[in-house]
């Protein structure tokens, strides 16, 4: 008999359930009915979760941090129910087909795991673009008109915020090989400031500077099948929640490469759901969405599909020409519309500040409950 | 006296200004020269006679001045092309300036309602962004260029200059570190920055945060230190890895990956970050949150590059060849916990240290999850073979040779047990009932195994040999320590059971064979009888002579003991039946044809069972 341990909420003891499952020595065989509407609930529980994101994807919400968290929020909860359906029936998932199918998905669940990683890392990087703002905003809003070397200070932290959010692509030919010919032991000459605001993969801490996040959501995609009727029969119907749970992992570490920044962030993904299952509709309408959005003119070259990052673009877009536009003396005129940017830019700055840790915080969570249900799992397989 | 003297001087100096000077700018540029000249000269001191008129306008023309004074100066320094910082005079003068700029700005800024006043105080502000940009500047190039590189040999149990020697860097190299090479053997190059500098940069750093450039500073800061970092870590020979990069690389890579770890682990916790810490208070002394930032901004980096490695590592495979590995790193852990948390132990470093507990505490899963699997593969290996001769199966070699090995580390064990969620009993720890587990699991398997053999004596024999190298490999160790004296003892009595079973199993009927039977029918049925008897006998003696001999019973006192055993069960039996058996009248006569062995001879051949063929003696 299959052994177990889980910790948590289930809190046995973890011999005395060992004990007992290998004394007792027979299967749990659910009347089949139970376990069907089981499994139906969870399929229900999904389907539901994601109608929802989609009816509040909608006048800008989409993919801003308060959206993203709410999918994540889905993810854990789904994950919970998943983890479940797992423990109560952990007398077959050591049996094939389910022993395969599980450990296929455990196998793609670590991806996922450098994934959160590498968002975590991006997470980081838009922090340092915060910073930039910050020193806009307090070099222009003060009580005393605007100077020019306030002016001069703001010019060079907008410059500075807009190189940090090119596209790494465009990036790395500049500053990737000034990292490149470091001489062993000190960088001299070379010495940009960009290098002190943070390129991709030098603040990349977590993963290799040649790990691809396309790369890593194509073989989190690969082979990922509607499961076939043996395996289906075979498994009493567990390959179907296996299929939907990997299916979710997907598309949530599809969206966060897509909205956060991140080494090598590609959105070519072979991603789609058969209708027939009830969260196959909504799921794959906002993946048609977000792909709409990431082909949008004016996003098309973007680092992160961040609503936040757009709107912090957009701002020190404006803020850049404002300030270009200046000549001194300053006209009353212009005064009031810098202070008015300013405005904008704090505001957006502010929403940025209070909604990044928490959003940090989350991503992590949903690390550590993937390891922790990968943990359980696999330690129940015998 | 002398201040008469000094104000009589001054007042000369201002004459002299104003006679020569044709105008005010030239006047201005006189008491400069002045200025420079002597520091009694100060331009405050030279305007003394200034008194602010009732209108102010004399106060605002004095802020002019000093103003126009301070742009001079400052403009001269942002124009030079050469570093500031490489003249000391140059960077005492430049300091003063921006500090009188401060205070300038101080000073009036209650006025800064009044147009005039306004507009200085503006002019004052675009004076001080330009003098931040050149100090930024200079700031960078201190960091960069002001540290010497030198090698350094460092042995773990010298104190660190003046503060923290705690008696765990002492105890430090005899017990903790699992790595083969001395301690002497850590070269680091380091990159210290000189005392001079130090005082450079926070001497930049008082004016950049009082003047609201902090972030800047700090930003500056923490790049330049993190390169650092970043280049020592790497020069340790630790590499970025993602999770999937450790799951997939083969063992014996993981191990050498392990060994560098634990090295950059120590290193980075009891050297590199603490002095990134002291470097951090000295260089923004006095602005406590700066300098918690910029440590942070410093070390976060490479912290999550130490955490993730290890997390990895617990999240990785639990094959139980792991397991001495995994418990380094969990060791390690442990004992860095403490340098951990007195390292990060400002407000922005929370995160950090919850996540070190969080993977600390995953290591210990991890290697609970490694007997998880042990016990897993106990209870999966098959009952296929048969070991020859009912010799020593290689799982109960390998199962008692991994917990001895395991139970060298019973300390870290029991602490790794104790976090997980069991339910101790009053009288064993968590650590006693896993091993005890293992055990009743590792001889369900050796009984499912016994039963392969066709022969139940074998079976006998098989659990014998078995249980008795449990008992021995148990007995002296820390793991009969753990297990407790009542288990060895219970184990001692099973061993003899299964002993008395094999005899019982293969040698009572033949002993009862030798039973004297009184009820026999006359002398000559008795003779008949017993004749019978003999030769079922001397058959089956031989039959099981000839199989048990080739069985194997590898501990020598536990063979000496069945032969003894037997041979004493057997020799006065077979003696005093043959001795009967001679007396038999006419069949006597003939008891010599019957009687194959003489008792010395049974003795000779109890005395060869148990040797096993070449082969099966192990």
């Amino acid at each position: 008999m299959p052994a177990t341990e889980f910790q948590g909420s289930f809190g046995r003891s973890l011999l005395t359930l060992r004990r007992d499952q290998t004394d007792s020595n027979h299967h749990h065989h659910q009347p089949q009915n139970t376990m069907e509407a089981e499994l139906d609930s969870f399929q229900r529980q999904v389907a539901e979760k994601f109608i929802d994101l989609n009816a509040s994807a909608g006048d800008n919400n989409l993919l801003s941090l308060d959206w993203i968290s709410k999918l994540l929020d889905s993810f854990l909860c789904c994950q919970e129910e998943f983890r479940a359906i797992i423990f109560n029936h952990r007398s077959q998932i050591s049996a094939p087909p389910m022993d395969r199918i599980l450990s296929d998905y455990f196998e793609r669940s670590i991806k996922a795991l450098d994934v959160c990683n590498a968002i975590r890392d991006g997470i980081e990087q838009i922090r340092q673009w915060q910073k930039l703002s910050d020193i806009v905003i307090s070099a222009l809003d003060s009580h005393r008109p605007v100077g020019e070397g306030q002016l001069r200070r703001a010019k060079k932290a907008l410059i500075d915020l807009a190189i940090g959010m090119l596209d790494e692509k465009d990036h790395s030919s500049t500053t990737s090989l000034a990292h490149r010919n470091r001489s062993f032991g000190r960088a001299k000459d070379n010495h940009s400031h960009h290098r002190s605001f943070g390129h991709f993969r030098s603040l990349s801490w977590s993963v290799s500077r040649s790990w691809s996040a396309s790369k890593q959501l194509q073989a989190l995609a690969n082979n990922l099948n509607t499961p076939k009727p043996n395996d289906v029969a075979a498994s009493n119907g567990l390959a179907v929640p296996v299929y939907t749970m990997t299916s979710v992992l997907l598309f949530v570490m599809w969206v966060l490469v897509a909205a956060i920044p991140c080494q090598d962030r590609g959105l070519q993904v072979n991603f789609s759901v058969p209708r027939h299952y009830q969260w196959a509709v909504p799921v794959m309408s906002l993946h048609d969405k977000i792909v709409e959005e990431s082909k949008r003119r004016d996003r098309k070259n973007c680092c992160g599909l961040l609503k936040e990052i757009d709107r912090i673009e957009k701002s020190s877009k404006v803020m850049n020409e404002l300030v270009d536009s200046i000549q001194f003396p300053l006209s009353e005129e212009k005064e009031s519309e810098v202070k008015q940017r300013v405005v904008e830019l704090v505001e957006v700055h502010e929403g940025l500040k209070k909604g990044l840790d928490p959003f940090e915080r989350k991503v992590r969570e949903v690390f550590h409950r993937i390891v922790r249900s990968r943990t359980e799992s696999l330690d129940s397989l015998c | 006296m002398a201040e008469n003297g000094e104000e009589k001087l001054l007042a000369v100096a201002r004459h002299i200004a104003k006679t020569l000077g044709h105008n005010e700018s030239m006047a201005d540029d006189i008491l400069q020269i002045f200025s420079t000249f002597d520091g009694r000269f100060s331009r405050e001191k030279l305007s003394e006679d200034q008194q602010p008129s009732d209108d102010g306008s004399g106060g605002v023309a004095a802020l002019e001045r000093a103003l126009n004074s301070l742009d001079s100066q400052i403009s001269r320094f942002v124009a030079s092309d050469q570093p500031i910082w490489s003249d000391p005079a140059d960077s005492a003068a430049f300091l003063d300036a921006i500090d009188e700029l401060v205070n300038l700005t101080r000073e009036w800024s209650h006025a800064s309602s009044e147009k005039p006043i306004s507009a200085c105080l503006s002019r004052a502000d675009d004076m001080m962004q330009q003098a931040m940009f050149r100090i930024e500047e200079e700031f960078r190039s201190l960091m960069d260029h002001g540290a010497e590189s030198f090698p350094v040999s460092h042995r773990f149990d010298e104190s660190e200059e003046e503060d923290d020697v705690d008696d765990g860097e002492e105890d430090y190299d005899d017990s903790q570190i699992p790595v083969a090479q001395p301690l002497t053997d850590y070269d680091l190059i380091i990159d210290a920055l000189s005392s001079a500098t130090i005082n450079d940069l926070h001497e930049i750093t008082k004016r950049m945060l009082a003047a609201g450039f902090g972030k800047s500073c700090s930003h500056v800061y923490s790049g330049s230190r993190r390169e650092f970092l970043e280049e020592s870590m790497s020069r340790l020979g630790l590499q970025k890895l993602s999770i999937e990069d450790v799951h997939k690389m083969q063992w014996q890579e993981l191990e050498d990956e392990i060994d560098r770890w634990i090295k950059a682990a120590n290193v980075a916790l009891r050297i590199l970050f603490p002095s990134e810490r002291r470097l951090c208070d000295r260089v923004f002394f006095g602005f406590s949150s700066a300098a918690d930032l910029s440590f942070m901004e410093v070390c976060r980096g490479s912290t999550i590059q130490l955490l993730n490695f290890a997390d990895a590592v617990a999240i990785g495979s639990r094959s139980p060849e792991r397991l001495f590995k995994v418990l380094d790193v969990f060791e390690t852990m442990r004992d860095l916990m403490v340098e951990f948390e007195s390292v990060f132990s400002d407000q922005f470093c929370v995160v950090l240290r919850n996540e070190a507990v969080t993977i600390w505490k995953r290591l210990g899963e991890a290697v609970r999850g490694i007997f998880m699997e042990l016990e897993n593969l106990i209870r999966r290996d098959p009952a296929k073979a048969a070991v020859p001769g009912g010799g020593l199966h290689p799982i109960t070699r390998y199962v008692m040779n991994y917990l001895r090995a395991a139970c060298r580390s019973r300390q870290t064990l029991e602490q790794v047990f104790e976090e997980s969620n069991g339910v101790p009993s009053k009288d064993s720890t968590l650590l006693t009932v896993q091993m005890s587990w293992i055990m009743e699991l590792l001889e369900s398997n050796l009984e499912v195994k016994s039963k392969v053999y066709k022969d139940p004596a074998l079976s006998y024999v098989f659990l014998m040999n078995n249980g008795r190298y449990i008992v021995q490999k148990v007995r002296d160790g820390e793991l009969g320590v753990l297990l407790g004296e009542d288990w060895i003892r219970k184990h001692n009595a099973k061993v003899k059971q299964y002993q008395m079973s094999y005899q019982r199993s293969s040698w009572n009927k033949m002993i009862g064979l030798l039973k004297l039977d009184n009820a026999a029918v006359g002398m000559n049925g008795l003779g008949k009888a017993m004749k019978e008897k003999l030769k079922e006998f001397n058959m089956q003696f031989d039959e099981v002579c000839k199989a048990h001999s080739t069985w194997v019973v590898f501990d020598e006192q536990m063979r000496e003991e069945l032969r003894t055993s037997l041979a004493r069960l057997l020799l006065p039996a077979y003696g005093n039946f043959i001795a009967r058996f001679q007396n038999l009248g006419d069949i006597g006569k003939n008891a010599d044809r019957y009687i194959k062995y003489g008792v010395e001879d049974i003795e000779a051949r109890v005395n060869d069972l148990f040797n096993g063929t070449s082969t099966a003696r192990k």
